[in-house]
């Protein structure tokens, strides 16, 4: 008796709280590692600053850094604008759909005598609206880990092309999109945010936008002006791109953008509003043709730049730059070129004459530059005396000038930056740069000495050869090409100590997991001793096998991108053999047969877009049609959808009863949490009769369902969450029926999270949950089916790690069958407003955080103990229930350390792809999904571990 | 032939049936099966000029049309008990048991995820037939509905005597290449032998053909094994 003594509460679960912090230390090692971070710098560009550079001349007093070129300038952003939106269609192998619909740019880009130009304008990855803001107005490299700040979009404090905007008495109006207020909080000087983060509202940003977009065009008060416009990025994200409401979004953009330009050319002309304006049109990343973005793929980072000068250069331009010409299908000639998003901050400060932003790392842009009559007929810098020079020449003298100020800018941050960072740039690099600037400025000081009028040396020509000035253009633009390309690898390195401290850590923690199950065991054996000790059975190799495939296929990003296909396909596996070893003991064939047909029912409910947020949409039927030919609009397609979440719920009710009603435990609060929530469910029930459009409902019905039916869900399971911590802590050591109360105790929370998870999931909820429901219980019956053959007393053994395995694969598949995926754009954002209209980032965060691991984690992980409570009868000996404890504390280990494994898998994939195409796009999504997931999971045992365990197993044996 | 060798094995027809099974029998069943593999897929490139993965529907038709009697009528030759199974019995069974196990292999197919609808029907119904050939009707025609003989062979994995291994091993086999030949269908190569069900396909039949050959293997050891415990 001595030797298995008392199994106290606390022996058994500190092992989860140890491998949590260990986790979590090995995590932030890592993180700090490869998710990088650029030391933004707090210093600004001056006005004055100039008199510092080599190419300051003395006699430009009136300008800044540059004379300014345009007066005005009005930025329209197209949220997500690939770049065949608006390119010519026949620049493409294929002329798909959606193609040619903003004629309007194509028709100014193609006509004689204007400027207008098309770029496809390369984006830095990460893709995601807050990274390229940042990116366009910073002129730098914003790196991924800003992706964690965009729900929340903080100020940016980093010196910015609006900040110097502002600075320099510039007015800025801005209408659209809230990021940019919440990016430039005292910026504008008016600003019409409309609320961006609601993807379902097509229209709402889009509308308010252009009723205040065209009144504005007539106004005097701005000089610059941006609108930006979401509806085609949200149009993207639900319905994808090859979809009517995208081709309608950008025929109504065509429509808008045909009467800004009718408003800009009729006030273009001498002493007119827009005599010199700048229009540019321009996306800010592009998208699949699923409508995500965020990764670096040339989907994604190819948008588009459309830019149209009001008042012409002169028609020599466009000869002597690369723009190119494409001919449209009526045979027009189509101004095409292309450009780098980075070189966007310092053109357009180029442009207006102000400061260039102290961080941009960009060059001005030759053809974006040329395009504006304002940079032709400049005034002579500093070598007056030459009226030789032609006009081109004169533009390239300008242009090189402009160069130089922007090298020497680049120059300066770059020195600055090496010497108060941290991790500065490697030196071998910097005394390159150092080199090839030199050289740069060498030459061109030589160029302007030989125009100085005093310098007769050239005999009194001051002619400078096209020759020389394109070299001397050659050379800044190499120098600042190779910033650039240093920036690039040096923002995007990562750091291999750090990593590879992480990966040890966690390592580490892999072998102490596995040593604590190796004690749980013993503690088993002790209270056992007839248990032989696991034996490496076939069920056990295969589990081990499944796990490892599952791992390794982390390396490829294909596997990734399929890795809900691959999971359920390795999750059938195990139910194969599941179903070989119910027919090799001649028991309970029904279940595996069962479990098998479930996967089957969740692969074609999630084909079916039965998951999809629109359901019983469009996509319902165009399955139907496609996959059995079936081709009508019957109402039942219609009803069916409507009517079958209703019926889920119905079915839980009563499996909730029936589980619930035969138990002695909790007697009163058992009845009271089944009637609480059975009411959720009915109150679920009428939120979605509400909400669909079948019953002609009043509108202030449908008011109260769609905010406040939610919000006493909410309620609901927030106070029986409450009451049932209370009652856990108030239970007198549970008395007679261990089992029951533990399984009571499951149920109950189980239930309590179930309704507010089906709620926020939408009508698949009830579908998801009631398959995890059945899924699990064939797993519990075949893992006991396995347990009760081996030991023919009492259903107890070391644990068995199929049914665990299992239970964690099935959690993985419903991740991805309830229509989620490891990737930013998978979150179902539409699910984040699901009863409040209005955004508040601390309650939507939660609510789309239970959306997103509802159903993958909280519920799989707080409902573990199920798989140990059927192995054991409902009376238990004292050694029995220790047993119990200890089983229990067993397959939670199974579970987390099924978890760290996969999790360390990615991180060692990830490592090994760092310098994969794909890394951002898929592999440090990926990353950070499974982080987050590794990290709720052992919070959530270590949870369940208190909430589970009694205090102590010996004070029971008294009684 | 056979009748020589026929006493060697008497130990064992008490559990593999009334009808023994030597090794020659054996290899020349494989021999057949091999070359009705080698004929069917030398017709399809060289008469039809066809090949899975140009056509997979026409020629795992022709995979079908040669391998499902090849199977059948072979292996009823040495089906159990044929004392109380005539020859052409057994034939039958074979065929009830093609579609029979033609749907179990469609139904494993699909939840393992193969793809679902109209333009994959063809193709799975053929590989699923295919698939049927090399595992379900040799035990089918063999054993019938010996329910004791399938859970030795398909759930215990515990073959005794020759016969017992000229089915079991290939019939394993075929799953185990099927299954491995599923992996490289998600990888994004963009290669046409990608598609459902050609690797599949392939997987399936170079893992029959490896089973054949393990098989082979195991029966020349056992035969080996037995002929020294005759001398003994």
């Amino acid at each position: 008796m001595a030797a298995f003594g008392k199994i106290e509460k606390w022996r058994l679960i500190w092992p989860f709280f140890l491998i949590f912090l260990i986790h979590c230390i090995a995590i932030l090692f890592f993180t700090r590692g490869f998710l990088l971070t650029r030391t933004e710098l707090s210093s600004f560009s001056n006005c004055s600053d100039i008199s510092e550079s080599p190419c300051f001349q003395h006699n430009n007093q009136s300008s800044c850094w540059t004379k300014p070129a345009i007066d005005r300038l009005v930025i329209i952003i197209l949220d997500a604008l690939r770049f065949d939106f608006v390119a010519p269609s026949n620049l493409f192998d294929e002329k798909k759909p959606w193609m040619d619909k903003l004629q309007v740019l194509q028709k100014m880009a193609s006509q004689e005598g204007s400027s207008a130009t098309i770029f496809k304008a390369i984006a830095d990855p990460p893709t995601t609206s807050l990274q390229r803001l940042k990116g366009l107005t910073t002129g730098g490299l914003p790196t991924f880990i800003d992706v964690g700040n965009s729900f929340g979009a903080p100020a940016i404090v980093e010196d910015n092309l609006l900040y110097q905007l502002a600075r320099n008495g510039k007015r800025v109006w801005m209408m659209g999109d809230d990021t940019w207020v919440q990016l430039f909080p005292d910026h504008f000087n008016k600003s019409f945010p409309f609320p961006s983060f609601n993807v379902k509202d097509l229209d709402t940003v889009d509308d308010g936008c252009v009723q205040h977009l065209i009144p504005s065009l007539y106004e005097e008060e701005w000089d610059v002006l941006i609108a930006h416009f979401l509806g085609v990025d949200h149009a993207g994200h639900i319905f994808g791109v090859d979809s009517m409401p995208m081709i309608e979004k950008l025929e109504q953009y065509n429509v808008i953008l045909e009467k800004i330009m009718d408003i800009l050319k009729n006030q273009s002309g001498p002493g007119g509003l827009h005599e010199n304006t700048l229009l540019l049109v321009m996306g800010d990343h592009g998208q699949t043709l699923n409508g995500d973005h965020g990764g670096g793929t040339p989907e994604e980072v190819e948008t588009s730049l459309f830019a149209m000068s009001l008042k012409n250069p002169p028609a020599s331009i466009s000869s002597g730059h690369n723009t190119s010409h494409m001919f449209d299908d009526d045979g027009n000639k189509v101004r095409v070129s292309s450009i780098q998003q980075l070189d966007f901050a310092v053109t357009v400060a180029a442009l207006l004459g102000v400061p260039f932003p102290f961080g941009s790392i960009g060059r001005v842009n030759p053809e974006l530059y040329a395009l504006t009559a304002g940079t032709w007929n400049q005034p002579q810098t500093g070598a007056t005396s030459c009226k030789s020079q032609t006009n081109v020449e004169e533009w390239m003298q300008n242009y090189a000038n402009v160069l130089c100020t922007n090298s020497w800018q680049v120059k300066r941050y770059i020195d600055i930056y090496s010497k108060s960072s941290v991790i500065g740039f490697p030196s071998e690099d910097l005394v390159h740069l150092e080199n090839m600037y030199s050289q740069a400025q060498d030459a061109w000081s030589r160029i302007q000495k030989s125009q100085l009028p005093g310098n007769k040396a050239t005999n009194g020509s001051c002619y400078t050869s096209l020759n020389d000035l394109q070299q001397q253009i050659d050379a800044y633009s190499n120098f600042l090409a190779s910033v650039t390309e240093l920036a690039r690898s040096k923002w995007t390195e990562f750091d291999l100590t750090m990593m590879g401290i992480g990966l040890g850590i966690l390592l580490l923690s892999l072998v102490i997991h596995l040593v604590v199950i190796k004690r749980a065991n013993k503690l088993q054996y002790l209270s056992y001793p007839s248990i032989v000790e696991t034996q490496f059975s076939l069920r056990f190799i295969s589990a081990l096998f499944v796990v490892a495939i599952r791992g390794s296929s982390f390396l490829s990003n294909s596997y990734i991108l399929t890795e809900g296909k691959v999971a359920s396909y390795l999750l059938g596996t195990t139910g194969v053999i599941n179903l070989r070893y119910s027919i090799l003991r001649k028991k309970m064939p029904i279940e595996a047969f069962a479990f098998l047909l479930l996967l089957l029912t969740l692969r074609l409910a999630n084909e079916s877009g039965l998951t999809k947020q629109t359901v019983g949409s469009l996509l319902m039927n165009t399955f139907f049609v496609s996959v059995f030919g079936i081709n009508d609009n019957h109402p039942i397609w219609i009803v069916i959808p409507e009517v079958m979440p209703i019926l889920c719920l119905i079915l839980l009710a009563t499996l909730l009863y029936k589980t619930t009603a035969g138990n002695y435990c909790w007697r009163f609060l058992k009845y009271f949490l089944t009637v609480a929530t059975c009411f959720s469910y009915l109150l679920i029930a009428v939120h979605w009769v509400l909400e669909s459009n079948i019953l002609a409902t009043p509108l202030l019905l449908q008011g109260i369902g769609r905010s406040f039916i939610p919000r006493t869900i909410y309620t609901i399971g927030f106070g029986l969450l409450i009451l049932l911590t209370v009652a856990k802590f108030l239970d007198k050591e549970m008395a007679v029926n261990y089992t029951e109360s533990i399984l009571i105790k499951t149920v109950a929370i189980l239930s309590t999270w179930s309704s507010t998870v089906m709620l926020i999931m939408g009508r698949q909820g009830p579908f998801i949950v009631l398959a995890s429901a059945i899924g699990g219980w064939c797993i519990i019956r075949l893992g006991i089916l396995e347990k009760k053959t081996k030991d023919g007393s009492v259903g107890v053994s070391a644990a068995d790690p199929l049914p665990v395995i299992q239970w964690s694969f099935l959690a993985v598949c419903l991740f991805f069958y309830s229509g989620h995926w490891c990737a930013f754009d998978g979150l179902r954002y539409g699910a984040a407003f699901t009863g409040f209209d209005e955004f508040n980032l601390v309650r939507q965060a939660i609510i789309l955080f239970i959306d997103t691991f509802g159903v993958s984690h909280i519920l799989p992980i707080l409902g573990a103990p199920l798989l140990v409570i059927f192995n054991y009868p409902k009376h238990l000996s004292f050694r029995e229930r220790s047993g119990l404890l200890v089983n229990l504390s067993q397959v939670l280990l199974i579970y987390g350390l099924v978890t760290s494994i996969t999790t360390t898998i990615t991180m060692i994939c990830v490592t090994i792809q760092r310098r994969h195409l794909m890394v951002w796009g898929l592999f440090a999504p990926k990353f950070v999904f499974d982080v987050v997931g590794l990290i709720l999971t052992d919070v959530l045992i270590c949870l369940s571990s208190l909430y589970y365990f009694p205090r102590a197993v010996s004070q029971q044996d008294q009684i | 032939m056979p009748t020589t060798k026929k006493k060697k094995t008497t130990n064992q027809a008490s559990t593999v049936g009334n009808i023994s099974v030597s090794v020659s029998d054996a290899f020349l069943l494989h021999f057949l099966s091999g070359l009705g593999l080698a004929v069917s897929f030398w017709i399809a490139s060289n008469i039809y000029s066809i090949n899975l993965i140009s056509d997979p529907i026409q020629t795992l038709r022709l995979l079908c049309i040669i391998q499902i009697p090849i199977s059948i009528l072979l292996h009823s030759i040495f089906r159990h008990n044929p004392k109380q199974c005539s020859y052409w019995k057994a034939v039958v069974r074979g065929v009830v048991g093609l579609p029979v196990g033609a749907i179990l292999m469609a139904f494993g197919a699909v939840v393992l995820g193969a793809p679902v609808g109209i333009q994959f029907m063809m193709k799975t119904l053929y590989w699923s037939f295919l698939m049927s050939a090399f595992t379900f009707v040799p035990a089918v025609c063999v054993y019938g509905s010996s329910w004791m003989d399938w859970q030795r062979l398909f759930a215990y994995t515990k073959p005794i005597g020759v016969l017992d291994y000229i089915i079991c091993i290939p019939a394993h086999g075929t799953l185990i290449g099927a299954w491995l030949g599923a992996w490289p269908m998600p990888l994004d190569w963009e290669r046409p032998w990608q598609e459902w069900p050609i690797c599949v396909s392939y997987g399936a039949i170079v893992g029959y053909m490896v089973g054949m050959v393990v098989s082979m293997v195991f029966v020349l050891v056992l035969g080996r094994g037995q002929s020294h415990s005759k001398r003994e």
